[in-house]
């Protein structure tokens, strides 16, 4: 379809919808056919799935919905779905037989847009075309999240169709949505939810051991996602997973934590602040540094607490895994929050600033001590040592999807990112309330995965303002997800974090 | 010959009415016979065709995995029923499907006898249902050869 075609096409939709039907049932293939033609789709079908996995791979853009059916020999109608939702991110409905409910529960968790029982009547298809424009909606969205066009420009006919649709049926105008999408084009690539999952999906399917980028990239088939891009992800999913298992066998070296943060606070220019409190809810993330996956990286923990610095110190100790790239304890000039006490005897007093101060970040720890900054700090470092492998020019957040995804990062990063603007409680607020969510994420491994999703996803919505390593923390959660799970007893972080009164499970 | 039309015409009329009552058709088969159009004008003997050969392949399939020394394999028996349900449902063929869901059972229960006798009913209906739908497109056939036009028969 040409462009003009596709124009004309959008100004019908979802009159000349282009389908692809599959259906090893002749008998049921024509009629689905001929229901279709009646709608004033445009149909294709054919009776193999591998047929349309090929079709479907020729040309990405040449259909705008898939339906399936579930029951075929040469391909499970499920794997076809997970297949074409990898790598074309097309709209698959379901058509089965099956009525039974956990069939239509398998064909949603593959990602089935939806199940329709045979006979397929006539109407139900008439709305099949919503799916189409949720999904182009998606797209775009994700579009606008994830710099570049990843939507547009690649600009198939299919995909601006849809998005014309989308535009007609809102009744927006295309260069409105080109210019924002111009607007929003930013220099990096942000790892939102979906296109972390997209990744966590091409990893699964290629297997961890065969990852590699190009593999990765391909399947992922995201428009303005380069090699690079996915090779640094990549990267830092690789060390988020060793630094879980690791994690997992060392528990509870908080020094390590305090050196993150210290780290961390070199980074930002904060200071170190190692945070004794970091024991608390530290075993549990740390057996060390190197534990310290999921923690955001120090800047945005940095950023997030600027008050911090003063009730940080609490156990701040230089020693212990010095994960600092820089040394300790940088000036004291440069430290906001404060690894150690001594820098800042102000921090005494200033420590319930400190526990004001999270609380205002966090919205509602402040109960816990500073301890419970730990985690954060602790968190901090993981992200740190995760988002270490990138460069961070900006020290605002850095990705540690790890760890800020857990926090919300959207919102913290938008707070981390104001260095100076730690005083902003409002931001503060919003942040605390994501990371506290967040937190509580963390130690619940059934919830981790959930948060690094969510949390991705808020980073989405911070596109602007986040760098590329918030991308990674994105897709840094989404594996992190899983070792997490497996590594982490929900009692053990629950248990860590106690002490210091955590309160993630807000 | 316009009285023979409409004799015609009431005798198709009737004996589609019959096919529903006695509950060979139901509802899909009115939906089939909604998408025939002038553009498609043998769409439903297109689809009715596929259906029977369909239904001639499952048969088959089915019969030789139930008629196996040694083990029977019913799931694979299972999932060809599952296929002719799927198709019967589609176009229509009421007694077929039906029987297909009872099939379904006996496949689940591991029922060996249950399934060869089920089997051979399917066998039996779509045969006839067959039959009686030849007749129907006779009687059509008939009607437009009479000059007349093939009724739109309404199933209440």
């Amino acid at each position: 379809m040409t462009v003009e075609q596709g124009v004309q096409a959008v100004d019908q939709f979802p009159v000349g919808m282009r389908v692809l039907a599959v259906d090893d049932d002749q008998t049921c293939l024509l009629i689905l056919e001929t229901l279709l033609h009646r709608c004033q789709y445009h149909v294709t079908t054919t009776d193999k799935a591998q047929t349309a996995l090929e079709l479907l791979r020729e040309n990405k853009n040449k259909f705008d919905l898939v339906i399936s059916d579930v029951d075929m020999p040469d391909m499970d109608g499920f794997k076809l779905l997970e297949l074409v939702g990898l790598e074309m991110d097309l709209p698959v409905i379901m058509l089965s037989a099956h009525s039974d409910p956990k069939y239509v529960m398998k064909g949603v968790k593959h990602g089935a847009c939806d199940y329709l029982l045979k006979p397929v009547r006539i109407e139900e298809l008439k709305n099949i075309w919503q799916h189409v424009v949720r999904k182009s909606k998606l797209k775009k969205m994700k579009g606008i999240v994830t710099n570049g066009e990843s939507e547009g420009n690649s600009d198939q006919n299919g995909v601006r169709a849809n998005r014309k649709r989308k535009d007609q049926l809102e009744e927006k105008d295309e260069e409105e949505q080109e210019q924002e999408r111009g607007n929003d084009k930013k220099p990096r690539v942000i790892w939102t939810r979906e296109l972390h999952n997209k990744f966590l999906a091409a990893v699964d399917h290629v297997g961890i051991k065969n990852a590699v980028p190009k593999k990765i990239l391909d399947l992922m088939n995201v428009d303005n996602l380069t090699r690079e891009n996915v090779a640094s992800h990549l990267q830092k999913f690789r060390l988020a997973l060793k630094k879980i298992t690791n994690e997992a066998k060392q528990q509870a070296n908080m020094a390590a934590a305090n050196s993150h943060f210290m780290q961390m606070s070199s980074l930002k220019g904060f200071g170190s602040f190692h945070h004794s409190p970091i024991p608390l809810g530290s075993s549990q993330f740390h057996g060390g540094a190197a534990t310290m996956r999921h923690y955001p990286s120090n800047r945005t923990f940095a950023g997030m607490f600027p008050h911090v610095s003063s009730s940080l110190p609490r156990n701040l100790h230089n020693d212990g895994g010095h994960m600092l790239q820089g040394t300790p304890f940088p000036p004291l000039e440069n430290l906001h929050i404060n690894s150690n006490n001594k820098a800042f005897p102000s921090f005494a007093s200033q420590q319930s600033s400190l526990l004001v101060a999270p609380s205002m970040v966090l919205e509602g720890h402040q109960q816990s001590t500073s301890p419970s900054f730990s985690p954060h700090l602790e968190i901090n470092k993981r992200l740190e040592d995760w988002s270490n492998n990138i460069p961070q020019s900006n020290v605002h957040s850095e990705p540690d999807a790890l760890g800020w995804n857990m926090f919300g990062n959207s919102t913290n990063q938008t707070y981390f990112c104001r260095d100076t603007d730690f005083g902003s409680s409002s931001a503060a607020q919003a942040d605390s309330l994501q990371m506290k969510q967040q937190h509580e994420n963390i130690f619940s491994p059934m919830t981790v995965a959930q948060l690094l999703r969510s949390s991705s996803a808020n980073e989405g919505l911070f596109m602007g303002q986040q760098k590329l390593e918030n991308g990674f923390m994105a897709s840094d959660a989404g594996s992190l997800d899983d070792i997490v799970n497996s590594m982490m007893t929900q009692e053990q972080s629950q248990a860590e974090f106690s002490e210091g009164d955590w309160v993630w499970v807000a | 010959m316009d009285a023979h039309v409409a004799q015609l015409q009431m005798q198709y009329r009737n004996y589609i009415l019959s096919l529903y009552q006695q509950g060979f058709l139901d509802d899909q088969f009115t939906e089939l016979k909604s998408l025939q159009d002038d553009g498609s004008p043998d769409f439903v003997a297109e689809v009715l065709s596929l259906f029977f050969d369909d239904c001639v392949k499952l048969v088959g399939n089915m019969a030789r995995a139930l008629d196996q020394t040694g083990t029977v394999d019913f799931c694979q028996v299972g999932a060809n029923v599952h296929q002719l349900k799927g198709s019967s449902s589609s176009v229509g063929a009421k007694r077929v499907k039906g029987l297909c869901i009872n099939f379904k059972e006996l496949c689940e229960a591991k029922n060996y006898e249950g399934c060869v006798r089920c089997l051979q009913q399917v066998d039996v209906e779509y045969k006839t249902l067959k039959a009686k739908l030849q007749d129907m497109f006779n009687l059509e056939k008939q009607i437009v050869q009479a000059g007349g036009i093939v009724p739109q028969v309404d199933i209440n």
